[in-house]
């Protein structure tokens, strides 16, 4: 009898693997309602932030107002929907309440019980002291903040029963991070004093926390002691020390000898190193200099002998320590072409935090080294299995597609760009304004400028319409050659757009001003497609914004009016030029006076004009 | 920009296969000609980095040099013509070194106009052979134009280019890779013309190549077809495994030019070739700390710790968990057990009857105890429920067994009547 065993997800997944992305849908978060489908990339941050934060929410309220949440409509019960115990159900001292409070990760409640159950003279098993010791190190001695707290909570909390130290939690979240240190003295190691015979767990519990919270070489000095005490230490523990080392000495070499030494006393005391030991060592050759660049191969080659299979963040790691940012390459062109023939066509399942990191790292090296073969490859990786996965949040997809995009825009020709264009933009992916005016290059370096009005629509509804220098731009490229009627039509049309966009401002965003060069440009798109009247209109705004027009527009108007002979026109011209005192006004007289036909009346007009302007010289 | 270098190349390229594949050297080699100089500027450093190398080299075996030349008149006189275009070739490069422009040796297709004019028969042979040399630069200059500092390992030189060639021999098609490595001959003589003796570094720079030509054939004879471990193995034989091929004319070729003369030296090439036949770096020697089969003390495991759990939630954190479609978003529901699951099997919903035998729902009679009468028409009734509870397949077994009990209770309560009635 064979029977297949299949995950309980296998119908689900089997029925997944067929939908391919549509690249004309937005994201699925969004698909609900169509009318928060994010148009920008600020849309898209807002739109994705809110539906978590409105998840957040509800999970604050069901949290902190349990009893309102207990009717259990389900059935069979879902133990997930129903509000979690947040207080501490048994009261009494004892071990039990303390493994309760671990459990519920209440650093200082668990401290507290612990000090009152050593005061009562009642033993506390090692298991739970070590795990007492676990929290402590892990949270360097302060309670969580509490997840999904709703960041107005200080209004909020004040008629609410709820513990004060959370509100303390939240407000230094933010520098928890960076401030949090390893205090001397703190509750771990008074509690790891008062242990008899600690064992691996303890040490650990300390050595981690130690390292978490940047007390390297207490660190090293806490696993002096443990050796002392003729004792071994496990994976973790090395792999700890391991991310410390390269923090307590100074030059590369030692730093590296440092790390040859723990992985030889690893293999003294039979310790079998994992994954993430790889990836600690390689991490901490990226700060290793050149002793890097000759150490990571080796150590990937020792770990393979292990059968420990590197994963990408080791990827990652690798082409960080042959490729820094900014630094010249000094010839590894190839190690990225060999990461890629390594990973080619292979899954890779997240194992390491770092993991997310390799598809921004291979794509950054891509574009320093302009080399798309291997930036095919990389987005090649990103649709084998679930490797998409690893691409990480919003943030980092977005650099990896600008990344990409750009890339693209330098290297490919602009059928192909605009192919995946139509492809990313807009489904999974926003261009910013740069990244957008690297596509205009492109348009502009294949000669399909006859493109541009697509482009500009684009440009709109990705909300870069008020970028005054992409506009600039657009103008400058649509307004440099002279283009076919058909398309000199549509950029006349396209033109007159943005003008409206100068006119109106969106929606109380920053206002554009018109410079000179932006609207002479405007002037001549609107010629060249003969649109005098919308161009006359244009040249009106020069005067209202204080611009003064160049002596090559006017002339170039002034040759356009020509085919249509419009005198008056050609007068009033000529008086707008005399009005801003340009040098150039009394050729403009003298080509009307040569090319029109003109009344008495308009000739004395002009000669009293050619006086007048010959005298403010 | 880069593009557009890149597409002027192209069309170079195409241009001079189509000499190539014709082969009317009199006529499109002046249409090609005219464009080389067009190509010449970004590959500047390759020939004269080359030649730096195996300048160094022919210092050591000048000695024999002059035997050498002695040897071949005819080759020498031969490859002179080639080595002439090429010392050009590297005269312009120099000049253009410093402007990095195409505009730069515009006068180089009158030049090579005239000296053309005055060759015929072999020469224009030659001369097209030398003229390869520019599609060998072209080729060249596809990568270093992206990546710059390719140039600055030298010794790679001639192996990079047939690299390049090779891959995009592929792209372009079979038809044109026995013309592609005449080209290659030719690229090693304009490296070579660098140097006063040209020969001798000539003749050591196609050694070195044959070498390289003769390695994946060795290593075809020892992996089979296992193209991915030459890949592993060597990056590269790896990357020339579409070059195999067109190895065998390069060869053929090659001798029409240069008869004889590459065999020489091997001492000196070999430690070159070691040097250059560099493995992928994956496949490097280990640091031999750890021994692979090691037994791991086993530890006291208490199940994943606090540290485990963050790690895990650290990694969910970093990646994107985001949901794609519909059947994701339910694949995730399923995994929190807010949504029932998918059937797989047809025992789904059956968790609590999953450890229950299947005689325990067939087999019903052990439950008519003494509490029944052994015959009778209640036996008979009671037969009859289990035989129905038997294949019921709606009930677990322990409602089996409340069932039978409320019978039994049942007669229990009815006791006077059926005695009354003598069942």
């Amino acid at each position: 009898m064979f029977t297949v065993i299949r995950s309980k997800e296998a119908v689900l997944q089997a029925l997944a693997s067929t939908v391919n992305r549509d690249p004309t849908a937005s994201d699925y978060r969004f698909q609900d309602d169509p009318y928060l489908t994010p148009k920008t990339s600020s849309e898209f941050k807002l739109f994705s932030l809110s539906q978590e934060s409105g998840r957040n929410a509800a999970k604050y309220f069901i949290s902190t107002y349990p009893k309102y949440f207990q009717k259990d409509y389900a059935q069979p019960h879902i133990p997930c929907l129903m509000p979690e115990t947040l207080e501490a159900q048994i009261e009494e001292v004892s071990e039990a309440a303390l493994i309760e409070r671990i459990q519920m990760r209440k650093v200082k409640a668990a401290v507290d019980l612990y000090d009152q159950l050593q005061q009562a003279g009642t033993p506390v098993s090692l298991d739970v002291t070590n795990q007492l010791l676990d929290l402590i190190c892990f949270y360097g001695d302060c309670d969580p903040a509490q997840e999904n707290v709703p960041e107005q909570r200080n209004e909020e909390t004040e008629d609410v029963q709820d513990e004060p130290q959370t509100k303390k939690g939240r407000a230094s979240k933010a520098s928890d991070k960076l401030k949090a240190a390893w205090k001397e003295n703190n509750n771990a190691e008074r509690i790891f004093a008062l242990l008899s015979e600690p064992n691996t767990h303890s040490y650990s519990a300390l050595i981690r926390g130690m390292v978490k919270y940047g007390a390297y070489s207490k660190a090293f000095s806490t696993y002096t002691d443990l050796l002392n005490n003729q004792l071994k230490a496990d994976v973790s523990t090395f792999n700890a020390l391991i991310t410390a080392a390269p923090e307590v000495k100074e030059k590369y070499n030692e730093k590296w000898e440092l790390i040859v030494d723990l992985l030889k006393q690893m293999a003294e005391q039979k310790v079998k190193p994992n994954l993430l030991t790889l990836n600690a060592v390689l991490k901490a050759l990226r700060r290793c200099g050149t002793v890097g660049k000759s150490q990571a191969f080796p150590v990937i080659s020792e770990m393979r002998a292990l059968s420990i299979d590197p994963s990408l963040a080791s990827y990652n790691h690798l082409l960080s320590i042959f490729y820094k940012p900014g630094a010249p390459f000094q010839g590894q062109t190839d190690i990225l072409q060999e990461v890629m023939n390594e990973v080619s066509g292979k899954s890779f399942t997240p194992q390491d935090p770092d993991d997310a990191q390799f598809f921004i790292t291979a794509v950054r090296i891509c574009l320093d080294t302009k080399d798309i073969e291997q930036a095919y490859r990389v987005h090649e990786l990103l649709g084998v299995g679930e490797n998409w996965r690893l691409l990480g949040n919003d943030f980092q997809q977005n650099i990896y597609h600008a990344r990409f995009f750009s890339l693209l825009c330098m290297m490919e020709n602009i059928d192909v760009v605009l192919k995946w264009y139509r492809d990313l933009v807009p489904s999974v992916y926003y261009p910013s304004s740069n990244v957008m005016r690297d596509l205009l290059q492109a348009l502009d370096t294949d000669n399909r400028l006859d493109l541009i009005p697509q482009i500009w629509k684009d440009l709109k509804q990705l909300g870069h319409g008020n970028r005054q220098t992409l506009v600039e731009e657009l103008l400058t490229l649509m307004a440099r050659e002279k283009q076919n009627q058909e398309v000199q039509e549509t950029f006349a049309e396209c033109a007159l757009d943005i003008k409206k966009m100068y006119d109106t401002g969106d929606r109380g965003k920053v206002m554009m001003s018109w410079t000179a060069g932006s609207l002479s440009d405007l002037v001549s798109v609107l010629l060249a497609a003969q649109r005098r009247q919308d161009a006359w209109e244009i040249l009106k705004l020069f005067k209202t914004h204080n611009r003064v027009p160049s002596e090559e527009l006017l002339d170039k108007f002034l040759t356009c009016i020509k085919e249509s002979g419009d005198v008056n026109q050609a007068l009033e011209l000529v008086q707008i030029s005399a009005g801003f005192c340009l040098p150039g006004t009394p050729k403009l007289i003298q080509r009307v006076q040569q090319e029109f036909l003109l009344s008495e009346q308009q000739k004395s007009m002009l000669s009293d004009l050619e006086i007048q302007t010959f005298n403010s010289d | 920009m880069y593009r557009r270098l890149l597409i002027n190349i192209y069309q170079v390229r195409n241009g001079l296969i189509h000499t190539q594949n014709t082969r009317l050297p009199s006529t499109k080699c002046k249409e090609r000609e005219s464009f080389a100089p067009v190509i010449w500027a970004p590959c500047t450093a390759r020939p004269l980095g080359t030649s730096s190398i195996s300048f160094s080299e022919n210092k050591e075996s000048s000695t024999s040099l002059s035997e050498d030349k002695e040897k071949r008149p005819e080759e020498n006189e031969a490859k002179e013509e080639v080595n002439a275009d090429g010392q050009k070739s590297t005269e312009i490069s120099n000049a253009t070194l410093t402007s990095q422009l195409e505009t730069e040796p515009v006068d180089k297709p009158e030049d090579s106009k005239q000296v053309e004019k005055t060759k015929s028969g072999k020469e224009s042979l030659l001369e097209l052979l030398g003229a390869m040399k520019v599609e060998v630069t072209t080729v060249r200059k596809i990568r270093p134009s992206k990546t710059p500092r390719m140039s600055e390992r030298p010794d790679q030189e001639p192996m990079e280019s047939t690299h390049s060639m090779f891959q995009h021999a592929t792209a372009e098609g079979s038809q044109q890779q026995g013309t592609l490595n005449p080209a290659l001959v030719a690229a090693v003589s304009a490296a070579a013309s660098t140097l006063p003796n040209r020969h001798q570094a000539e003749s050591e720079l196609l050694k070195q190549l044959r070498k390289h030509e003769a390695v994946p054939d060795t290593q075809r004879r020892a992996d089979g077809q296992n193209i991915g471990h030459i890949i592993a193995d060597m990056k590269v034989g790896g990357r020339k495994t579409n070059g195999r091929s067109s190895a065998r004319p390069t060869s053929q070729i090659r001798f029409d030019d240069d008869g004889k003369g590459y065999t020489q030296d091997r001492g000196i090439t070999g430690e070159l070739d070691a040097v250059r036949r560099r493995k992928s770096p994956f496949t490097s020697k280990r640091l031999n700390i750890f021994t692979a089969g090691m037994e791991q003390d086993t530890l006291s495991v208490l199940g994943p710790t606090l540290w485990d759990i963050d790690l895990a939630n650290q990694i969910v954190q970093a990646t994107n968990q985001a949901p794609r479609n519909g059947f994701e978003e339910m694949i995730q529901w399923t995994k929190e057990g807010k949504l029932w699951q998918y059937p797989i099997n047809n025992e789904a919903g059956l968790e609590e009857e999953a450890s229950v035998p299947f005689h325990e729902h067939v087999f019903l009679e052990k439950h008519l105890d003494e509490s029944f009468p052994r015959q009778g028409p209640v036996r008979h009734f009671m037969e009859l429920v289990i035989t129905g509870l038997a294949k019921n397949h709606h009930l677990t077994v322990q409602q089996k067994k409340e069932h039978i009990d409320w019978f039994r209770d049942y007669f229990r309560q009815k006791d006077d009547v059926l005695k009354e009635a003598e069942a």
